[in-house]
């Protein structure tokens, strides 16, 4: 038993961007340090509704003193979120984790390519500036392709503004940066990118990650954070499967909780 | 806190619900696996099965749907791969079985009597997500019976059978199991159901429907719990909704001489143990020396 479910008092909790939220909450110190692409499983403390604890991803940590710090971007798109959204500071949330095995792996690669859909931005931001941060790696070898479907959706630019010396940003609207998807915008520079010298890591609506996969061959090292709707985060309820190739190259259903949240990009099945 | 059931020696009545707790691995690390009265493993198949196309779960008011569809590693990978981790412990393992065919839960019985560590069998004649067998079997009181005599045929170990709610009379099948030698029962598994998504006007289930469970459908299992431990003299094992020591009582006053909590452990891997403690506490609280007398105690 090392496991055990935090009790984090929200210290903030922040419409950054309409129906965007930046919630930061204070935890024992026993929490575990994060790695960048784990999640955590939250809920209200002593509530029952909404049923369910929601898996957000972490977008930044910090240990303090006597105590650890964390904070969680998430945007409101159901019941859940929007109770988590009206939460004020004092308020008491319940949280497993870190959880996930899948994680974003250190790259040795020359070239450090991001690719965010929206909020997808959260872990991978937190993983760039763990790069530059703790592995020293130049903000000159990281590009970061940033979209939103307008620039209501652009968060978290200032963030990767301090990691990255390469942003690139598209709006399907054209209301920031160029007028196009982030996955055509990547796929106009991908001559530039030696698969032998480049890793790309994205996160973001399943239609992008779809599209990447279209255009990226296995020669690529591409990681990918998936979402899918979960009841248990540990692996034991099986809702949040994803099909995936084995090793031997036949379809499995893999859990995005603990398989994940992390796969490479040349596993996914797409059906 | 001890009980009985068929011969199992429990050290409290309450375990775990098959597909709400893996194969024991998964919780370990949050709950001490040797204080439970039980491990119930997910439902094993003779070859492993691959389960449902996702979106596999939705939530409800007071609940949750699945349709997982029994994804599962296959009998054989599980006494190789999954049973040993669950030998390091002082627990009582049951392995809930399905099959396509009375063959199919035969033989899968068969390899898991002679498989070390495990202590019972429990039959999934239930399972509202998958094709062929499992509700199939377990929504015809002959069918019902003919699985748990195949299963019996091939096991020396106790042999529990879990019951649909999506039947008319839940009672005559548990009646039917028990005259073809089931040495328990236990109820109920998850209630079908749907959830739309209005906007696209698509089921949220791939599967379209799934298995209602949850605190929403406690009404129903208490009910059908007291029902039949009216009709059966075999231990009856309450499920459905249980989500604390109150809960888990009130089942036992219904007749369970014991419990299987399930959905609750994904909102709080810890409720198993809360559970346990909070029954220790009611049994010291109001003076009951054993477990046994309050069993079926209802007051009508």
């Amino acid at each position: 038993m090392a496991k055990d479910i935090y009790m984090g008092e929200v210290s903030r909790n922040e419409e950054i961007r309409k129906d965007f939220f930046l919630m930061k909450v204070t935890l024992p110190s026993g929490f575990v340090e994060p790695m960048p692409g784990q999640f955590v499983m939250i809920r209200i403390a002593g509530l029952n509704d909404p049923f369910l604890s929601r898996p957000i991803s972490i977008y930044s940590f910090s240990r303090g003193r006597s105590n650890c710090s964390m904070e969680l971007l998430f945007r409101v798109v159901g019941k859940g979120t929007r109770i988590l959204a009206g939460l004020i500071k004092g308020s008491l949330v319940e949280i497993s984790g870190p959880l996930g095995e899948g994680h974003f792996a250190i790259p040795k690669a020359g070239n450090i390519v991001f690719i965010a859909g929206g909020i997808g931005i959260a872990p991978l931001s937190l993983f760039a500036e763990n790069l530059c941060r703790k592995v020293c790696r130049s903000s000159d070898a990281m590009t970061f392709y940033l979209g939103a479907q307008s620039a209501d959706g652009l968060i978290g630019l200032n963030r990767v503004h301090k990691y990255c010396g390469n942003i690139i940003v598209c709006t399907d609207d054209g209301s920031a940066g160029m007028k196009a998807l982030v996955t055509k915008a990547f796929q106009k520079d991908l001559k530039k990118y030696d698969p032998m010298d480049t890793a790309i890591y994205a996160c973001g609506p399943r239609p992008m990650i779809r599209a990447l996969s279209g255009m990226l061959d296995a020669e690529y090292f591409c990681q990918v954070s998936l979402e899918e709707r979960m009841a248990c985060g540990v692996g034991a309820c099986v809702g949040c499967a994803v099909a995936m190739k084995d090793d031997l190259g036949q379809k499995t259903y893999k859990r995005v909780c603990s398989d994940g949240p992390v796969f490479e990009l040349k596993d996914i099945v797409w059906e | 806190m001890k009980v009985e059931i068929a011969g199992l020696k429990l050290k409290n009545p309450v375990m775990t619900a098959s597909g709400t707790f893996g194969y024991g691995e998964e919780y370990s690390d949050y709950v001490d696996l040797n204080r439970l009265g039980g491990i119930v493993v997910k439902g094993l198949s003779l070859k492993p099965r691959p389960g449902n196309p996702p979106p596999r779960i939705m939530e409800t008011s007071g609940g949750m749907l699945n349709a997982v569809g029994l994804q599962n590693v296959g009998v054989d990978v599980f006494i190789d791969e999954k049973l040993p981790f669950l030998r390091r412990y002082d627990v009582v393992v049951i392995a809930n079985i399905y099959g396509e065919s009375y063959k199919e839960y035969a033989q899968v019985a068969g390899k898991l009597s002679r498989a070390k560590g495990v202590h019972a069998l429990e039959i999934n004649v239930s399972c509202p997500n998958v094709k062929k067998g499992g509700l199939s079997f377990g929504s015809d009181p002959r069918a019902a019976a003919e699985v748990t005599r195949c299963v019996k045929a091939e096991t020396h170990l106790p042999v529990i059978v879990k019951l649909t709610p999506n039947v008319t009379d839940i009672a005559s099948i548990a009646l039917s199991v028990e005259n073809a030698g089931a040495d328990a029962v236990s109820l109920i598994n998850t209630i079908t159901g749907m959830s739309i998504d209005l906007r696209a006007r698509t089921p949220h289930l791939k599967n379209i429907t799934g298995g209602l469970s949850g605190p929403a459908i406690k009404p129903v299992a208490l009910r059908m719990v007291w029902q039949v431990a009216q009709k059966v003299s075999i231990p009856v094992i309450g499920i459905g909704g249980i989500m604390t020591a109150e809960d888990a009582l009130e089942f036992m006053i219904a007749g369970a001489k014991a419990v299987q909590i399930g959905t609750a452990s994904f909102i709080n891997p810890c409720a198993l143990v809360e559970i346990i403690d909070g029954i220790r506490h009611y049994l010291d609280e109001n003076k009951i020396k054993n477990i046994k007398d309050i069993v079926g105690t209802l007051q009508t």
